[in-house]
């Protein structure tokens, strides 16, 4: 176990799906060659396919304490990385302007589709990065042992080059949140932008999130934001928790409006969102989380404060993320990951 | 293959180096951990290699500048530099905070501004002049000099001037609030030189008419830091999750601090995701919901009486006879209520003809409900006119369950303060100015307007130039009188073919135009009826491709127009169609300011690096062209020309010396510190300041703004009317519900009312939608590449899934969307949210892109409104971008079948993309 576990915590009810931390980390650190299909960070509209394609169906992760390795998405899973004939057709007096190949698949493929119950549409957005696991699927597949955990603060890293490029660690993964570059024959991913992390300064994906719904900080920092919404006032859940690799990246559920005619009702009661499905994606915690959640709402708009909501509100940087100087960590409170 | 892929890619190789396979060097692991067996879940020894990835989070220069798309953005980013190339940007997230209990405005951006560098080196960038050496559009061009191509300019400019008139120039360029040191830079030229200089807001339907009707101002919305302050907002039409990515967590956050929020759409979209009610309206019944929850509010006496009276003209007697208020015999501007306390009738304050300044009522209580043989209120005929609005009835129109609206109405009535949010969705339908008033009326009837957390906040477009006056002094420096100033959409209707084939009362609408022109209501140039546009310069604009009518104005106005300038850093759609294109700098090349209704600060452009290419800041092109002019005229020995229109001898010789404030205007810094000093907004501080963070407003021109800039609260509009009891800008001083000019009384409009769409329901049954999305701001952006692959790659229309069906038609199938007007092909995309019986597309796409045919406004016409022509009547007359017709277009209807590519189509689809960017 690390000495002490970075997190991140993402409230869905604030998330925009405009893509700005997709595009952030694409621009920092997913630009350069044999990368162009790599999104370390993604956004999906949920019910969907996701990215890669069919991610969350097809394996990976532990079952009974063993690796469940999943095949390898093909590249059109992931989706098509185009480019267009602008030169030809600005410049030159070239053809219509079109991607190179008839467009059959992207990250981003079924946006705003979600699914239908009773004639009604659903449906939310679920950014998505490297969950930074407490049990590390990837880590565990590695032939190599190119994959490890930082003691100081959690963060998985591959081992730029130790890496032989076996793709273990890609089958194992239940998130698929590890990628291969074929240019480099590396597998690379999500480094919870350690740069910035060791400088208190918050990654990417969240420092330029205009939706300001993630909170970053050490779950075992008891002052942190991110602890007590995880731990405190038990709001926050992690995905997929029956694949067993314990992951670190938590997120608020998501509410979506009553159906027509029924409002003032209960989101429990007569939901637009089928239950069910938040449940296979957060597990069954998850209705005593919406629950709390819907009740701290009400209570907030009969005219009262709610703790958890101010803290939710996150006016500022500094109410978001609580990211101490790396030489500073060893003075956290609460010691080890709680 | 661009600058910054090629160095990237270099870097990362070299980074690398030592992995890649084939060329491994031994490892030298750092083993002073290293005391067992490798067991990497709890140490792990081989940790040299992470500077790899601390390499890449480093930079040369970090320099701040923002973007000019007309997002209402207006964000301040960092731009970094390593190696001489711009390789990324980050928000700055530095505007200081308002107060400790309003969340701040940081990190302002969105994906689009978070990869702008992509212009700056992508294929699409324009690097030097080019003259057209093809058709227009074709993409055939001749590299030019700069001397070149501002010399063929130059002189057509002056021969049509003295050939034609200087009214056969005109010049586009939208949204200065965005960079209007860029903006002036032309519109400086077009003044000194007579050309016509054209409107935006208007013609763009971003202006809200029901604003200058009822409030007589442009548009007045708080800052959005006040959604905050809100108990009730409403998004009405208003997709913010989408369109206002920046500041749409104020809305979200204030939902956690008490507020509800209820969205009205007809779609299911990504803002409706997270209200607590969502009302799936039927296209185009906005005003029928807002006028049954005001007939809720009026039935349930849920009104705020106090302010009704004081604020508005509820209260102000109308003549039965005529329907007009009740005015002293010859007079226009002064009114009357009936005083419940002494029972007579008395003058009220504060209108356009009342001695007094102020509208506070000094002891009398106006009769809201006071009728006579002769005589009513403008409330009893509001609430008679209401009749209809029954919530069943509504609940038809709408398609709404009554519970829903039942437990709206209430809630809105009762809970305080509550806005509206108001968007695009619901101000481009033709009859856009009556679902204005309908819904300010609702915000009047309970007393919200003017308060924090209340009022109509509409945000369409980035037309708040708070520092304002220094602005109008740099653009137009011998004053707006003396510009041509020109309503877009009527000079568009007027010189294409396009034609509205309706008829309004049984007229059509030329008679209008016609009337409008002849009492000078709306001017329309060039004055000489025989004579027709000759040359057009568009710069900070796409004018083609968002153009309504798009099929008409190729087949008409673009061959008629001889001359066609395009300035622009990126070859888009109207550079595409242009005879000579001259490229600007980007955002991130040059010096302006920017400030947007959205907040209340203002922040820089500066230079990241200098103009790449043959590129130059719009001002220094302006500039350039000025002297060239100056030049041309010398060797021409051109005489002054007599400007008759406004008495004006125009040296042309002295262009320059004009433009340039006899070389006072050196560099475009010097602009922006004329604009700041001559704006009491800003007076005092400077260019140099700006790039330290965004400062805040100081104060407020209270000629040009109706509330005070306030330390720790946001800023809310009408204060001063609201607190201080000054009047409102109107004719009648108050907010006036209530428009007693003939045309409005002709029409049956006179209060707000519903009416249904235009269009031909029953041969094309689709409503043709095409709002603003989150992928594009208009045009920018929509062809590049980043942000393509995020989505489906061409342009795409959604569809609901049953009518789909119906259709035979499958998710990603091309479908060819047609009307009378026009047809265009491209693919589809089968969405549940989407209502049935409409088509969405977001707007913007480049007609040069994915297309097979036609573009997104093929299927649209110009349709002006006869009552948006009017003038003469109080606050009620031309003004750029103030009043003038709206170009609207969501009441067009389309049908749709799947479509087969021809051989000629696929030949197109495999041929494009062979050239690698």
């Amino acid at each position: 176990m690390p000495e002490h576990q970075i997190s991140m915590v993402l409230d869905l009810n604030k998330c925009l799906g405009c893509q700005t931390c997709t595009m952030a980390c694409k621009k920092l650190w997913t630009d350069g060659d044999g990368m162009d299909y790599m999104y370390w960070n993604n956004v999906e509209t949920r019910p969907g396919q996701g990215y890669p394609r069919n991610w969350d169906k097809i394996g990976g992760g532990f079952e009974d304490g063993k690796l469940r390795p999943s095949e390898i998405p093909t590249k059109e899973d992931y989706g098509q990385t185009f480019e267009y004939n602008y030169a030809e057709r600005l410049f030159q007096g070239g053809p219509q302007a079109m991607p190179q190949e008839e467009v059959r698949n992207t990250p981003n493929w079924d946006e705003d589709v979600g699914a239908m119950t009773l004639g009604e549409n659903y449906y939310f957005y679920l950014p998505r990065l490297c969950n930074h696991c407490t049990n590390p699927a990837c880590l565990e597949a590695c032939p190599r042992k190119a994959i490890y955990k930082r003691a100081e603060d959690g963060i998985v890293l591959v081992d730029q080059e130790r890496c032989e490029g076996y793709r273990y660690c890609v089958r194992a993964c239940p998130y698929k949140k590890i990628y291969f570059n074929e240019l480099l024959g590396k597998a690379q991913k999500c480094i919870f932008c350690y740069p910035r992390i060791e400088n208190s300064e918050a990654n990417a994906c969240a420092r330029q999130c205009p939706g300001r719904l993630r909170f970053v900080g050490f779950l075992d920092d008891p002052t942190s934001a991110v602890h007590k919404l995880v731990h405190v006032y038990k709001v926050a859940l992690g995905l997929f928790p029956e694949k067993g690799t314990a992951p670190n990246v938590f997120y608020v559920p998501p509410f979506n409006p009553p159906r027509r005619g029924s409002y003032g009702k209960s989101v429990l009661e007569d939901p637009r969102m089928p239950m069910d499905y938040l449940q296979y994606l957060f597990g069954g915690e998850v209705i005593d989380v919406i629950r709390r959640l819907e009740g701290e709402l009400q209570r907030a708009q009969n005219g009262s404060k709610s703790e958890v909501l101010q803290l939710l509100i996150g006016r500022d940087d500094q109410v978001r993320y609580q990211i101490p100087k790396h030489g500073d960590l060893i003075q956290l409170p609460g010691g080890r990951k709680a | 293959m661009n600058n910054r892929r090629e160095f990237l890619k270099l870097g990362a190789l070299a980074a690398l180096g030592a992995s890649i396979p084939g060329c491994r060097k031994a490892e030298t692991p750092a083993l002073e951990s290293f005391t067992g067996p490798l067991d990497p879940l709890h140490a792990y020894p081989y940790r040299g290699w992470e500077d790899l990835y601390r390499k890449q989070w480093t930079w040369d220069k970090v320099v701040r500048s923002t973007h000019s798309a007309n997002c209402t953005g207006s964000c301040s980013w960092n731009v970094y530099v390593r190696n001489g190339v711009m390789i990324r940007e980050e928000q700055a997230g530095d505007y200081p905070r308002i107060s400790a209990d309003l969340p701040d405005y940081n990190p302002r951006g969105c994906q689009k501004g978070a990869c702008f560098t992509e212009y700056v080196y992508g294929p699409q960038r324009l690097r030097s002049p080019l003259i057209r050496a093809g058709e227009r559009g074709e993409g055939k061009w001749r590299k030019a000099t700069w001397d070149e191509a501002l010399t063929l300019i130059a002189g057509k400019l002056l021969d049509n001037i003295y050939n034609y008139g200087p009214d056969t120039n005109t010049y586009f360029s939208v949204i200065p609030a965005m960079s209007p040191v860029s903006f002036c830079a032309g519109s400086r030229l077009a003044h000194y030189t007579g050309g016509v200089f054209c409107s935006f807001y208007d013609w763009y339907c971003d202006l809200p008419p029901g604003e200058p009707l009822t409030w007589g101002v442009q548009t007045e919305s708080c800052e959005c830091a006040d959604w905050f302050n809100s108990k009730y907002i409403v998004l009405w039409g208003s997709n913010i999750s989408q369109t206002r990515i920046p500041d749409a967590h104020f809305a979200w956050e204030a939902r956690y601090n008490g507020a509800k929020v209820v969205g009205i759409s007809p779609d299911f979209n990504s803002s409706m995701i997270h209200a607590d009610l969502f009302l799936a309206i039927q296209p185009g019944t906005d005003a029928a919901l807002a006028l049954g929850v005001a007939k809720y509010i009026v039935d349930h006496n849920l009104y705020d009486a106090p302010y009704v009276k004081e604020q508005t003209d509820l209260a102000l007697l109308v003549d039965k006879r005529t329907s007009r208020f009740v005015r002293p015999p010859n007079v226009n501007d002064v009114f009357f209520f009936q005083d419940a306390k002494t029972g007579k009738r008395h003058e009220a304050p504060g209108s356009m003809g009342s001695k007094e300044k102020t509208i506070a009522l000094q002891g009398a209580d106006p009769d809201l409900h006071y009728s006579d043989g002769e005589v009513t209120t403008v409330f009893e005929l509001l609430r008679q006119k209401l009749a209809p609005y029954t919530l069943e009835s509504v609940a038809e129109t709408t398609g709404l369950a009554l519970n829903d609206i039942r437990q709206f109405a209430h809630e809105f009535a009762t809970r305080k303060p509550a806005m509206i949010i108001h968007g695009a969705g619901t101000n481009h339908w033709f009859h856009n100015d009556l679902i204005n008033r309908s819904l300010i009326l609702l915000v009047a009837l309970s007393g919200n307007t003017g308060k924090n957390g209340g009022g109509f906040n509409h945000y369409v477009g980035q037309e708040r130039v708070w520092p304002e006056r220094g602005f109008r002094a740099y653009a137009f420096p011998e004053g707006v009188k003396k510009q041509r100033m020109q309503n877009m959409t009527l000079w568009t209707y007027t010189h294409s073919s396009n034609h509205d084939p309706h008829l309004y009362n049984g007229k059509p609408i030329e008679h209008y135009i016609d009337e409008s022109v002849k009492n000078g209501w709306m001017p329309l140039y060039p004055k000489n009826r025989q004579q027709k546009p000759r040359a057009l310069i568009v710069w900070r604009a796409n004018y083609l491709n968002q153009a309504k009518g798009n099929e008409y104005i190729l087949k008409s106005l673009w061959k008629d127009l001889d001359l066609i300038v395009d300035l622009n850093y990126r070859m888009d759609t109207t550079a595409l169609h242009s005879d000579v294109v001259l490229p600007a700098a980007s955002y991130y090349e040059k010096s302006d300011i920017s400030s947007t209704d959205c907040h209340s600060y203002i922040h820089p452009f500066n230079k990241v690096l200098e103009p790449l290419y043959e590129s130059k800041p719009d001002w220094e092109i302006f500039r350039d062209l000025a002297r060239k002019m100056s030049q041309i005229a010398g060797e021409r020995k051109l005489a002054p020309y007599h400007d008759e229109q406004f008495g004006w001898d125009r040296d042309f010789t002295k262009t320059y010396d004009a433009w340039s404030a006899n070389g006072r205007f050196q560099q475009a810094e010097d602009g922006a510190n004329f604009i700041m000093d001559g704006s009491p907004e800003t007076k005092g501080m400077t260019f140099e300041q700006l790039k330290q963070h965004p400062q805040r407003f100081l104060k407020i021109d209270e000629e040009a703004w109706n509330s005070d800039i306030r330390e720790g609260q946001a800023y809310t509009p009408f204060q001063h009317q609201v607190e201080n009891k000054r009047p409102w800008r109107t004719l009648t001083g108050r907010q006036q519900f209530y428009l007693d000019h003939p045309w409005f009384l002709d029409f049956g409009e006179q209060l707000p009312v519903h009416k249904e769409p235009l269009g031909e329901s029953a041969k094309y049954p689709f409503f043709w939608n095409t709002p603003h999305g989150r992928w594009s701001i208009h045009s920018t952006w929509r062809d590049a590449r980043y942000q393509l692959r995020l989505q489906r790659g061409i342009p795409i229309v959604y569809m609901h899934p049953d009518d789909a069906k119906e259709r035979h038609i499958q998710d990603n199938d091309w479908v060819k969307v047609f009307n009378d007007n026009g047809a265009f092909v491209s693919k589809v995309q089968i969405l549940p949210g989407e209502k049935r019986k409409r088509l969405t597309m977001y707007h913007g796409w480049e007609r040069y892109l994915g297309f097979l045919q036609g573009g997104w406004q093929s299927p649209t016409v110009i349709k002006i409104k006869p009552t948006q022509l009017v003038g003469g009547y109080g606050h009620v007359n031309f003004r750029l971008n103030y009043w003038g017709p709206t170009g609207n277009n969501r009441d067009a209807r389309v049908d749709i079948v799947k479509y087969t590519p021809t051989a000629a189509d696929l030949r197109t689809i495999r041929r494009a993309g062979k050239e690698q960017a």
